[in-house]
């Protein structure tokens, strides 16, 4: 579960990332972001932030869960801003795994 | 937007320009706001613990308790504040404003000057 | 007008933050290096063997204080737990000479109840109460000085947010290898994505002494004294007078037995027996602090002879319990391993967070010093403070694990020794800068430092039995994982060396392309 968390923040990070022309660059080598893929990126951002805290709430209640969320989200933000400029396409490939741990967590 | 922010660098180049008179005067200003800031924002963040522990309406203990959780959001608030006016005489006109106002309420309270 | 404030914001976020930054940087280290306490102390107790906390833990403890402190008036017994494998007491010295202050401590065997036959060391307890009362300074002086720099840390954070006007934009930005704008990426990295953890621990470290250096609202509410305010906030129990009739203690283990069923499997984390052997004496069961966020005690007070509950004190009133949360979110007790190493991270953050701005500061007056064509005595100075601060400190800590391993075991006062060490390492980090200017002594510390600790395993190996293979084979998973750990600190510095090492000068490049880059707004340029 918590694993699934941590990998909804970081998806929910790197959406927030490609927003961003900066970033955009980073990935794709093009600065420009086009209107409508940033606002669907942005939206998906939040929405997979926001998500993110489901799954430790679940699991350890208000309390001790928004304590560990927040530290979850540290954890996961600092490697993507270090993969960002060393290696954009590690931190690309990265965000697919909420898919993965969703996947481990119904099996 | 920060970058620019930082005047460390910028304080040495604005000596050059600026005339002697204006250099000793930002100088006396920021004493006084490290005043009005450090001691004048202290003595608001105790008025404001004292105030609230006997006018907060809840038990004895627990009005104590908030109120001197609160006050180190209160000093932080002044020393901003201390700093973020204007000019330096608003800022301590700001602060002894608010110490007075919180000297007045606190004699309400307790029906003698602290 | 706005300009004019972001600027105020600005230059109250960088001096605030300098003034005290060097303190904040050893407060954040040491104060993150407490996280792990218990471990540290188990390290540096290598006669310790790996033991579990069984249920007569309690009892044993109790019997011990009765041989050794009979007529203490007050004794307070830390039962072992899974992180910390002794029971520690201490108690207040008895005797006619009224109600002295004297206290004394020790260390004791769960399973025996004599002291533990280790050496004599302060352990990780060095680190946690230097982080919070400093050294070589009265306890209350060192508290005062502790809670002042988090105060500045405090407006260092809200008018560093307030300055940093992109803090979204800018969530994720590092640029390495550009001068002071990497500093500068780094510093907002390292603050912005840990902020909560920043506001948190700053916030609540100053609660921790609130009614130290904000008195005056409970002075003002409570003329009478603390007694009735701890009463009336906390519902501890007015301490019951001597009776001077000698009544036999009732056995402990029913009431730890009681408790457990009380708290439903919680467990007792400390024992407080007041006025052991008199017929008002009582027994207070304080649950453990690893087991809710709150470290609001909940407590059983039972009377001493008879065992019959006096009290139990559950959760207090809201204000109280959010006081006992920022208490609890602190020291961070309730964390489990996971959580642990998150709040280990989020703390390096924060200690990254201070030494990137002191270097920033460095590097700015270094830049504006290059223009001018002269160095200033500011500039060594804060330059100067900066590697013995920054990069000393780790050395010292090394030093100190090297003289938990090195001085004598039967030695005079070794306790004292140990830290007197670190203290003598960390002086000469501020001496070693005189003779070797500027990248030179950084690449100089950061390397001891890194070889001070890749070479601990090695040392431990020599002068103890439980060196990593052996601990490893053993499963003492405390032990094996610490030296490892102290690898890591040695593979994290050892990069810093090297990288310090082969770095460009910032100035020097920043000067290359345009003179005039360095004072205009980087946005300006973008």
């Amino acid at each position: 579960m918590i694993a699934f968390a941590a990998a909804l923040s970081y998806a929910g990070f790197t959406a927030l990332c490609l927003a961003m022309a900066r970033h955009h660059e980073q990935v794709f080598r093009s600065r420009a972001v086009p209107a409508g893929r940033r606002r669907v990126l942005t939206a998906l951002g939040w929405g997979l932030l926001a998500l993110s805290v489901v799954p430790v709430v679940m699991e350890l209640g208000w309390g001790l869960g928004l304590v560990l969320w927040l530290g979850l989200l540290t954890a996961t933000a600092m490697p993507l801003a270090m993969l960002l400029n060393y290696a954009p396409r590690v931190a690309l490939a990265l965000a697919v795994t909420p898919v993965l741990t969703g996947i481990g967590l119904l099996l | 937007m920060m970058r620019a922010g930082l005047p460390v660098p910028s304080a040495a180049s604005l000596r050059a320009r600026l005339p002697p008179g204006a250099e000793l005067r930002r100088a006396g200003g920021i004493v006084l706001r490290i005043l009005a800031g450090v001691g004048g924002g202290y003595a608001v963040a105790a008025l404001s613990t004292t105030v609230l522990s006997l006018g907060l309406p809840m038990q004895r203990a627990e009005a104590v308790l908030t109120a001197t959780m609160a006050s180190f959001a209160v000093y932080a608030g002044a020393v901003v504040w201390a700093f973020a006016a204007r000019n330096a005489w608003r800022a301590c006109a700001g602060i002894a404003g608010t110490a007075a106002l919180l000297v007045a309420v606190l004699y309400l309270l307790q029906g003698h000057l602290p | 007008m706005k300009e004019g404030f972001r600027q105020s914001m600005a230059w109250l976020h960088s001096w605030a933050g300098l003034l005290v930054g060097w303190i904040l940087f050893a407060v954040f280290l040491t104060g993150t290096a407490a996280y792990l306490r218990p471990e540290i102390s188990y390290w540096m107790r290598p006669e310790l063997a790996l033991s579990r906390p069984g249920p007569a833990d309690a009892e044993v403890a109790v019997k011990a204080m009765q041989g050794m402190a009979p007529n203490s008036p007050t004794w307070f017994i830390t039962l072992p737990s899974e992180r910390e494998t002794t029971t520690r007491v201490f108690w207040r010295e008895g005797g006619g000479r009224g109600r002295g202050r004297g206290f004394r401590e020790a260390v004791l065997d769960p399973a025996t109840g004599h002291p533990v036959e280790a050496r004599e060391t302060m352990g990780g307890e060095f680190f946690y109460r230097f982080h919070f009362q400093l050294h070589y300074m009265s306890v209350l002086w060192g508290r005062w000085i502790v809670s002042i720099c988090a105060m500045f840390m405090l407006v260092a954070i809200v008018s560093g947010i307030i300055t940093h006007r992109r803090i979204f934009a800018d969530f994720f930005t590092f640029r390495p290898g550009k001068g002071q704008r990497s500093w500068l990426d780094g510093h907002n990295v390292c603050a912005v994505l840990a902020l909560p953890y920043h506001l948190m621990i700053t916030y609540t470290g100053l609660v921790l002494f609130m009614l130290m250096v904000m008195p005056w609202g409970i002075d003002r509410a409570y003329p009478g004294g603390r007694q009735a305010f701890n009463a009336e906030a906390f519902g501890s129990a007015p301490p019951r007078p001597r009776a001077n009739t000698p009544a036999p203690l009732a056995p402990v283990l029913p009431l730890v037995e009681e408790a457990q069923r009380r708290w439903e499997g919680g467990r007792v984390g400390r024992i407080v027996v007041a006025n052991p052997g008199d017929a008002n004496a009582t027994i207070q069961l304080v649950r453990a602090d690893s087991e809710r966020i709150s470290y609001n005690p909940q407590s059983l007070t039972f009377d001493g002879p008879t065992g019959a509950l006096i009290q139990d004190s559950g959760e207090g009133r809201p204000a109280a319990e959010v006081r006992g949360w920022m208490y609890g979110l602190h020291i961070g007790r309730f964390a489990g391993p996971f959580l642990r190493g998150l709040f280990l991270l989020s703390g390096l953050a924060g200690t990254v967070m201070v030494a990137t701005g002191c270097v920033l500061w460095a590097v700015k007056m270094r830049q504006q010093a290059a223009k001018k064509g002269r160095v200033g005595f500011g500039t060594r100075l804060v330059e100067h403070l900066n590697i013995a601060a920054i990069a000393g400190l780790p050395l010292a800590m090394a030093a100190f694990l090297w003289a938990n391993r090195l001085l004598p075991v039967g030695m005079e006062e070794r306790a004292a020794w140990e830290v007197h060490v670190f203290f003598i390492i960390w002086g000469l980090c501020f001496v070693h800068p005189l003779f070797r200017r500027g990248r030179q002594a950084w690449v100089e510390q950061f390397a001891a430092g890194a070889a001070a600790f890749a070479l601990l395993p090695a040392l431990n190996a020599l002068v103890t039995q439980r060196h990593l293979l052996a601990t490893l084979a053993e499963g003492d998973i405390v032990r094996a994982g610490f030296d490892l750990g102290l690898l890591a600190c040695a593979a994290l510095l050892g990069v810093l060396a090297w990288k310090v090492a082969r770095h460009q000068p910032a100035t020097a490049r920043a000067r290359r392309p345009a003179p005039k880059a360095a004072l205009m707004p980087a946005e300006a340029a973008e």
